[in-house]
C-alpha cells in the first residue's frame, strides 16, 4: 500500500483525470477535423487530454511529495444547503414564490448548528413576505407570488 | 480626441436622477452584502446580478458598477474592523488597517481608505477616459491571432497570480476552458456535451455557475468553521485622521493611486497585485519601516487606494478589447452579454453614450462611496454583529431566486447545486475556482480566434509568432511562466500569499 502524502493534491488529480476522461469519453463522436479546419472535437479533445495528463502528473507528484492534508468537512451545511436549493427548484413552479421561500429560508437554516427554531420561522416568513415586494412588485419579475393549485 | 468632451457626454447620460438612483442601491447593496464575511466582489457581484435584469442597459451597467465598488469598499471595511478580508485585494489592509482599529484609529483608517479610495477612483477614470480611445484604436489592428495571444497572456497571469499550486491552478484553467465549451458549437452546429438538454444549447449559463463556484461553496465552507466573534469592540470615535497622519497618507495615496492606475491595465493585474505591490513600495520608502505591521499609515493608504484604482482600469482591456482580464472582469461580461452587449472596439464607436455613460457612472459610483459610507459607517458596524446563521438564508433564497428567475427554468437551479458541491470540492482540494472561471468565459472566444487563425495560416501554427504583436504577448506570457520558475520570484509570491 502505498501511502498519499498529499492527500489533497492526490485527490484533486484524480478528478482532473476523472473529469479529462469524461470529456474524452463524451466527444468520442464529435469530428476532428484537421489543423486548418477544425471540427467540433478539435479543441475538446486536446484539451482533455491536457487535462488528462496534468491530472496524472499532480497525482503522482500527491503520492510522492509532501502537501497539506484535506481539511475534515461536516455533512450537516451541505446536505442542508443542497437540500434548500433542491427544494426551491421543485417548488418554485408548484406553490409559488412566497411559500417556496418560506420552506427553503426555513431547510437552509438547519445547516447552522446554532439554529433556532422561532427564529428561522419568523425571519422566513419575513423574507418570503419581502421576496414578493422585491422581485415581483419592484423589479417585476414574471413569477406567482402564490399557487395553491397542485 | 478630447477627453473631457467625451466625459462630458458620459455624464450627461449617467447622471439622471433614475440613473443616481440605481447606483446609490447599486453601492448600498454592495457594500452591504461585501461586509459579510467570506464574501468577496466575485460572489457578491453574481448574487446582485438578477436584480439589474430589468434595467435598461445603461442603467443595469451603472448599477453594476456601484455594486463592484461597494463590494469592493466593503471588504476593506471588515478588513479594518475586524481584521477580516472579504476579498484578495483587502488581504493587505488588514495588516495595518486592524492594528489602526486597535490603536483606537479605526475610524482614521476607514476615513483615509474612503478618502484615498475616491482620489484613486477618480485618476482611475481619468486614465480611463484619455487611454481607453486610444488603446481601442490599437486594437482595431488586432486579428484573430493577436486576441487569441491576449487571451492566452491573460490567462497565464491568472495562473501567476492564484494562490497556491501553480500546476493545479493551470489544470483548473483547462477545466475552465472545457466547461466554456459545452453548448452549441456555431461553426459546425453541433452540440457539444449537452447531454440533450436544451437549457444548455447556449452554454453553461454564467450566472449559476458563478454563483455556486462562489457564494454557495463559500457559504457552506464559512458554515464549516465556528465563526469567530465578529462583532468589533473598537469604538469608532472620530473619523477624521489628524493632522500627522493624513500627511503621512497624501504621498501614500499618490503612490498608490500611480501603481494601480498602470498594474490594472495589464491583463490578470487588477486590484490584488495593485495593492500588493502598492504595499511593497511603502515599505520600502518609508522612513518608518518599524511601523508596518503594526498600524502604518501608508500601509493603509496606499494598497487601498492602488486596489481601488487597478479596479478601475482593468476595465480598459475590456471595454477596449472585449477580453475580461480579471474573474470580476469575467462577470461584468456576463452582466454584458446578458444585456446584449458586446464589449469590445465597437463599443465606443457605435455606442459612445453607452461607453462614455458607463465610465462617467463609474466615478459617480466612487463618489456615492464616500458618501454612503462615512456616515453609514455606524450602520456596516452594526450590520456586522448580525449574526451569520441568519444571514445565509437570506442570501441563499437571493442566489436561487436569481437562478431561477434568468430564464424561468427549474434546471438552472439544480444545476446551481450541482456546481455548487463542485466548488465546495475544489476549496477543500485546494484548487482555486478564479482561474477556472476566466478560463470558462475565454473558452469559446479562444477557441474562435484559433479556428480562424488557422484559417488565416493555411493550419500553420507560426502565424502566432509572425506577427509582431502577438509575438510580443506570446513573450510576455513567456517572461511571466519563466518568472514563476524563478526560485526568487517564487519565493516572493509565496510570502506575498502568506501575509
Amino acid at each position: 500500500m502505498v501511502r498519499v502524502k498529499s492527500p489533497q493534491d492526490f485527490w484533486a488529480g484524480l478528478l482532473f483525470i476523472c473529469f479529462g476522461a469524461l470529456a474524452l469519453f463524451l466527444g468520442r463522436n464529435y469530428a476532428f477535423g484537421t489543423v486548418t479546419r477544425m471540427g467540433p472535437g478539435f479543441l475538446p479533445t486536446v484539451l482533455a487530454w491536457i487535462l488528462f495528463g496534468l491530472g496524472v502528473i499532480i497525482a503522482v507528484r500527491g503520492i510522492a511529495l509532501d502537501g497539506p492534508s484535506i481539511a475534515p468537512g461536516k455533512w450537516r451545511p451541505q446536505i442542508f444547503i443542497l437540500l434548500a436549493i433542491v427544494l426551491f427548484g421543485l417548488l418554485i413552479e408548484r406553490v409559488g414564490l412566497a411559500p417556496t421561500v418560506f420552506v427553503v429560508g426555513v431547510v437552509a437554516a438547519f445547516a447552522s448548528i446554532e439554529v433556532k427554531w422561532k427564529e428561522a420561522v419568523l425571519l422566513s416568513a419575513g423574507v418570503a413576505l419581502l421576496s414578493i415586494l422585491l422581485f415581483i412588485k419592484l423589479l417585476g419579475q414574471s413569477m406567482a407570488p402564490w399557487m395553491w393549485s397542485p | 480626441m478630447d477627453v473631457f468632451a467625451n466625459l462630458a457626454t458620459g455624464f450627461g447620460a449617467a447622471v439622471t436622477p433614475a440613473n443616481l438612483v440605481f447606483c446609490l442601491v447599486g453601492c448600498l447593496l454592495g457594500t452591504l452584502i461585501g461586509v459579510l464575511p467570506g464574501i468577496g466582489p466575485i460572489a457578491t457581484i453574481a448574487m446582485l446580478l438578477p436584480i439589474t435584469f430589468g434595467l435598461d442597459p445603461l442603467s443595469s451597467l451603472i448599477m453594476l458598477a456601484g455594486i463592484y465598488y461597494g463590494a469592493q469598499y466593503g471588504g476593506s471595511t471588515t478588513a479594518i474592523l475586524v481584521n477580516l478580508p472579504g476579498e484578495t485585494s483587502s488581504v493587505i489592509t488588514c495588516i495595518d488597517g486592524y492594528q489602526m482599529a486597535r490603536r483606537g484609529r479605526a475610524g482614521a483608517a476607514l476615513t483615509i481608505a474612503a478618502l484615498g479610495s475616491f482620489f484613486a477612483g477618480c485618476v482611475g477614470t481619468v486614465v480611463i477616459a484619455a487611454f481607453a480611445p486610444v488603446l481601442a484604436g490599437f486594437a482595431e489592428k488586432f486579428r484573430s491571432p493577436e486576441y487569441f495571444s491576449l487571451m492566452l497572456f491573460g490567462l497565464v497571469a491568472a495562473v501567476v497570480l492564484a494562490n497556491g499550486s501553480v500546476i493545479k491552478a493551470v489544470a483548473m484553467v483547462i477545466l475552465g476552458l472545457l466547461f466554456g465549451l459545452v453548448g452549441t458549437d456555431t461553426q459546425a452546429g453541433v452540440t457539444r456535451f449537452t447531454f440533450g438538454v436544451s437549457e444548455l444549447y447556449d452554454g453553461i449559463d454564467f450566472v449559476p455557475l458563478a454563483m455556486g463556484l462562489f457564494g454557495f461553496a463559500e457559504m457552506m465552507g464559512n458554515l464549516e468553521k465556528k465563526l469567530e466573534d465578529r462583532s468589533s469592540t473598537q469604538k469608532i470615535d472620530s473619523l477624521w485622521p489628524t493632522r500627522e497622519e493624513a500627511k503621512l497618507a497624501v504621498p501614500a495615496v499618490l503612490r498608490g493611486t500611480i501603481i494601480g492606475s498602470f498594474l490594472g491595465i495589464l491583463p490578470g493585474g487588477g486590484a490584488v497585485m495593485s495593492s500588493f505591490a502598492s504595499y511593497t513600495l511603502e515599505k520600502k520608502v518609508s522612513k518608518s519601516r518599524a511601523m508596518f505591521g503594526k498600524g502604518a499609515v501608508e500601509g493603509v493608504a496606499g494598497p487601498e487606494s492602488a486596489n481601488n484604482a487597478g479596479a478601475q482600469t482593468s476595465f480598459i482591456p475590456l471595454l477596449t478589447l472585449g477580453i475580461p482580464s480579471t474573474p470580476v472582469m469575467a462577470i461584468m461580461v456576463g452582466a454584458m452579454m446578458i444585456q446584449g452587449i458586446a464589449p469590445g472596439t465597437a463599443l465606443l464607436t457605435e455606442k459612445p453614450t453607452l461607453f462614455w455613460g458607463m465610465i462617467a457612472s463609474m466615478w459617480v459610483g466612487n463618489l456615492m462611496l464616500v458618501i454612503i459610507n462615512l456616515p453609514l459607517i455606524g450602520l456596516w458596524v452594526a450590520l456586522l454583529k448580525v449574526p451569520y446563521r441568519m444571514l445565509f438564508p437570506c442570501i441563499l433564497i437571493l442566489c436561487c431566486v436569481g437562478a431561477y428567475a434568468i430564464s424561468s427554468s427549474t434546471f438552472l437551479v439544480m444545476m446551481m447545486a450541482g456546481i455548487s458541491v463542485l466548488g465546495y470540492t475544489f476549496n477543500k482540494l485546494g484548487c482555486e475556482c478564479a482561474p477556472f472561471l476566466l478560463g470558462f468565459v475565454l473558452g469559446p472566444l479562444m477557441e474562435e480566434n484559433l479556428r480562424r487563425s488557422m484559417v488565416l495560416s493555411f493550419g500553420s501554427p507560426t502565424i502566432f509568432v509572425e506577427r509582431p504583436i502577438s509575438l510580443v504577448l506570446l513573450l510576455m506570457s513567456l517572461a511571466l511562466l519563466a518568472m514563476i520558475v524563478l526560485p526568487s520570484f517564487r519565493k516572493t509570491r509565496e510570502d506575498a500569499f502568506q501575509e
